[in-house]
């Protein structure tokens, strides 16, 4: 895990839920700019994923392997997730759909960075 | 269109419950599985909130009259859930020496455990009224 890369994922999903309250505020649907968003998130956080499986194979061990496993495959999903179903959302609704994934994957990447610096040795 | 308890504001609920489902499932499963004995009652409680979260996701998203009534006694027991073991959580703390979802009104996750099934019924609600006016 690296902690700049969980500022910037941190920093890009804000971004991201904050433009989609604003396409709900303005009654409009999600556009390019949640698209691209939503692309580089996903990018950052494909990124983090090798950090930590690289780091993982080289013998870091968290004492909750399990846990931060299940997050870390959790969190690169979000994204995705939430695209697809806020696509799928015909109304302005679909962008604080994209915001509530988006934050959810905020709160994940630091509670991964906890589970990651708890290791036994 | 009365019927879908997943269109609009709707889908934005069944996000924050899948959201919910997904942490909660993956944390009990992970108790369950490596620390049972250590808080026997709060990971079987974690494991019953993470069942309870998935109904309420499954059935909001389904929606239509079987959904929503899913939906509701998910919703109702989740609130029910979390007020119980809210309580508990604080009075009897040795029972609860690891966080579960509910714990202290769901504290640990910004009082959302608490606000969500209060959204869910009053939107529940909404959608049966709907339902009810157009026959």
């Amino acid at each position: 895990m690296s902690t700049p890369l969980v500022v910037a994922i941190s920093v890009v999903a804000v971004v991201l839920a904050a433009l989609g309250a604003l396409s709900t505020a303005l009654r409009r649907r999600i556009g390019t700019a949640h698209l691209a968003t939503t692309a580089l998130l996903e990018l950052l956080l494909v990124a983090q994923a090798v950090v930590a499986t690289v780091a993982l194979a080289g013998g870091h061990r968290p004492v909750e392997l399990t846990t931060f496993l299940a997050y870390l495959v959790s969190v690169v999903l979000l994204p995705v997730a939430g695209l697809l179903w806020a696509r799928t959302e015909p109304t302005r609704w679909a962008g604080t759909v994209l915001g509530v994934a988006a934050l959810a994957v905020a709160v994940m990447v630091w509670r991964l960075l906890d589970l990651w610096e708890v290791t036994r040795g | 269109m009365a019927e879908d308890t997943a269109q609009g504001p709707g889908r934005v609920l069944v996000a924050v419950y899948a959201v919910f489902a997904l942490a909660a499932g993956a944390r009990a499963a992970v108790q369950l599985a490596v620390q049972f004995h250590e808080a026997p009652l709060a990971y079987l409680l974690s494991a019953l909130a993470a069942v309870v979260y998935v109904a309420a996701t499954v059935g909001l998203a389904r929606g239509g009259r079987g959904g929503r009534r899913t939906a509701v006694v998910a919703c109702s027991v989740e609130l029910l859930g979390v007020l119980v073991v809210g309580t508990l959580s604080l009075v009897d703390t040795a029972a609860f020496p690891d966080d579960t979802v509910w714990s202290g009104y769901g504290r640990g996750y910004g009082f959302i455990p608490l606000v969500l099934p209060v959204l869910g019924l009053l939107w529940l609600r909404h959608q049966a009224e709907e339902a009810a006016e157009q026959g």
